[in-house]
């Protein structure tokens, strides 16, 4: 007996609404099906009809929680096309901003597994710990979402002493914590048995369905844009790529707890050798007619931007990316053969947009038609509840 | 492996069916072919090149052609390959069969541009809604958004 279920696709809270039909067998997801477009805004099309300089703060407002990713791939793009080299210490100040956004990114998404997986404390920890970074946010930019740091040639704040040290301090804060619940992480048992096996990407599959960021680095793919083709400063900063080979949620979360760390490195690098100088430089109002193609590693992936000029002050083309949409193909593949309690883990492992699993769900019992709309929180209960009468009974080890 | 090095086993590969060839910056390499050696081409690409990684498909509508840009990325370089369909019979082969993972693109390319993709495993629309009217393509330039008559069902008018 078949059963559908459709997830999705609206929440007024949902940046990303999409549709997901999930046909089951019993409680084996047999078939998962996608729709996208509940909330197209049609940017890049409103974007061919905005200046360069207004474009940054469309690019802005494509995402809330990686905001900065989408505006610095697109300045960057048209840096290159203006011909415009940024002042070294605008650059470091532009890849602070990024690192720290990955942090906050990750704290915020280390919460929801934790969530998901019926660990609240966890969640309650790194939420706020996470509160520290959206401060150091605010002080270097004056927002704590769209931090608009970016101008076409540079960034529009410069950081002095005080707001250095204070990030050199918080860092220490913040890197003792995490080692903290790296250990809380590891030892406790129930959350890695709840974690292992779950989502299961092979690397084949991987390669062959283009994932990318922490999707692909936990099947062992060693795929980041800011090794790979280092943009900003990245040539220059050392740090290595956090990878695993468990293939599943545990690895995705081993991979973005080694990336946070990684960032600290980073962060703490670029307060110590920040050169000093100008933050930027004057742009040009139009750009030549040519084309560019902008990479950027967002916490979740890839970003690509493919720009066109044609001499005026407007784009003749801007194509977006997003590394979710990279990354839906692949979620398709975890889905089969995983359990409808395992959804909202798996969703929330490729961290799509979180609020798409903070939706409500319809269960149509294909045997009598009857439609049920459940909550998703009903179905996390029933999840919990699920795995509390039948532990499981993989052995799960934390790899880390 | 550097840009110039990569483009000279690209000539010597693909032969004939390469065409212009460009490297306007550091790790970004164009290469214009026709759309009937596609599969051929990307093929290639894929078995003897290990260019595994399909970061995005662009569309561009350039007036009496549409060019449509394959963005290939790894850790040597970024390859994109660049081709046209005219925009009187707008069509190209699927390249689902030899990258998976090119589905969704394949699909986006079909509703924003029109553009046909022959052999595709899943034709339905994916961003636009179902009561979509056809023929209406958003990202091709001489579309223009026209807000439908709002009706009341039942209502009076």
């Amino acid at each position: 007996m078949k059963i559908q279920i459709p997830i999705g696709p609206q929440h007024p809270a949902l940046k990303e609404p999409i549709s997901l039909r999930m046909t089951v067998d019993g409680e084996v997801i047999q078939n998962a099906d996608l729709r996208l477009g509940y909330n197209h805004r049609g940017l890049e099309r409103l974007a061919e009809e905005k200046t360069w300089v207004q474009n940054i703060y469309l690019m802005e407002r494509i995402c809330g929680i990686c905001s900065h990713s989408h505006a610095t791939c697109y300045v960057q793009g048209v840096e290159m096309l203006m011909d415009l080299i940024p002042p070294k210490r605008g650059l470091y100040i532009r890849t602070l901003v990024s690192e720290l956004e990955r942090v906050h990114s990750h704290l915020l998404w280390l919460g929801i597994a934790g969530h998901e997986a019926g660990f609240d404390s966890f969640f309650m920890y790194t939420w706020r710990d996470r509160e520290i970074v959206m401060d150091l946010l605010e002080i270097i930019s004056g927002n704590r979402v769209h931090y608009s740091i970016n101008s076409i040639g540079g960034v529009r704040r410069d950081i002095d002493e005080s707001q250095k040290k204070k990030i050199l301090d918080s860092l220490d804060t913040l890197r003792e914590r995490s080692l903290f619940y790296l250990k809380i992480g590891a030892s406790e048992p129930t959350f890695v048995a709840r974690l292992a096996g779950v989502g299961y990407l092979s690397k084949e599959s991987a390669v062959a369905l283009c994932a990318v960021g922490p999707t692909a680095r936990a099947s062992s793919i060693t795929r980041d844009v800011r090794k790979d083709d280092p943009y900003a400063v990245y040539d220059e900063v050392p740090f290595d790529v956090g990878t695993a080979d468990t293939c599943d949620v545990l690895g995705r979360t081993v991979v973005r707890v080694k990336e946070l760390l990684e960032s600290y490195k980073i962060i703490e690098f670029l307060m110590k050798n920040l050169p000093s100088g100008n933050i930027t430089v004057k742009a040009p109002r139009k750009a030549k007619p040519n084309e560019v193609i902008s990479r950027y590693e967002a916490p979740r992936g890839e970003n690509i931007h493919y720009i066109i000029s044609n001499g005026t002050d407007k784009p003749e083309r801007l194509k977006v990316r997003a590394p979710t949409l990279g990354n839906y193909a692949a979620t398709i593949e975890m889905l089969k053969s995983g359990f409808i309690a395992d959804i909202p883990l798996i969703f929330a492992a490729i961290d799509p947009c979180i609020c798409c699993a903070e939706r409500s769900v319809e269960l149509v019992d294909a045997r009598s038609g009857d439609a049920k709309t459940v909550r998703m929180s009903e179905l996390r209960n029933k999840a919990n509840e699920r795995f509390k009468k039948d532990p499981p009974k993989r052995n799960g080890i934390w790899p880390f | 492996m550097n840009d110039a090095e990569i483009i000279e086993s690209l000539k010597s590969a693909l032969a004939e069916k390469a065409g212009d060839i460009t490297n306007p910056s550091t790790r970004r390499i164009f290469l214009k072919i026709d759309s009937h050696s596609l599969i051929p081409v990307i093929t290639i690409l894929r078995d003897k090149f290990d260019m595994t990684y399909l970061a995005t498909i662009s569309g561009v509508d350039k007036g009496d052609f549409f060019e449509i840009v394959y963005h290939f990325a790894d850790t040597r370089t970024c390859l994109n390959v660049r081709t046209a369909v005219p925009r009187a019979d707008p069509r190209i082969e699927s390249i689902t069969n030899v990258i998976p993972g090119a589905i969704l693109y394949e699909r986006e390319l079909q509703d924003m541009f029109g553009i046909i993709v022959d052999h595709i495993p899943d034709a339905r629309p994916l961003l636009l809604p179902d009561g979509w009217p056809p023929a209406n393509h958003p990202l091709r330039k001489d579309w223009k958004f026209e807000r439908p008559v709002e009706t009341i069902p039942g209502g009076k008018s």
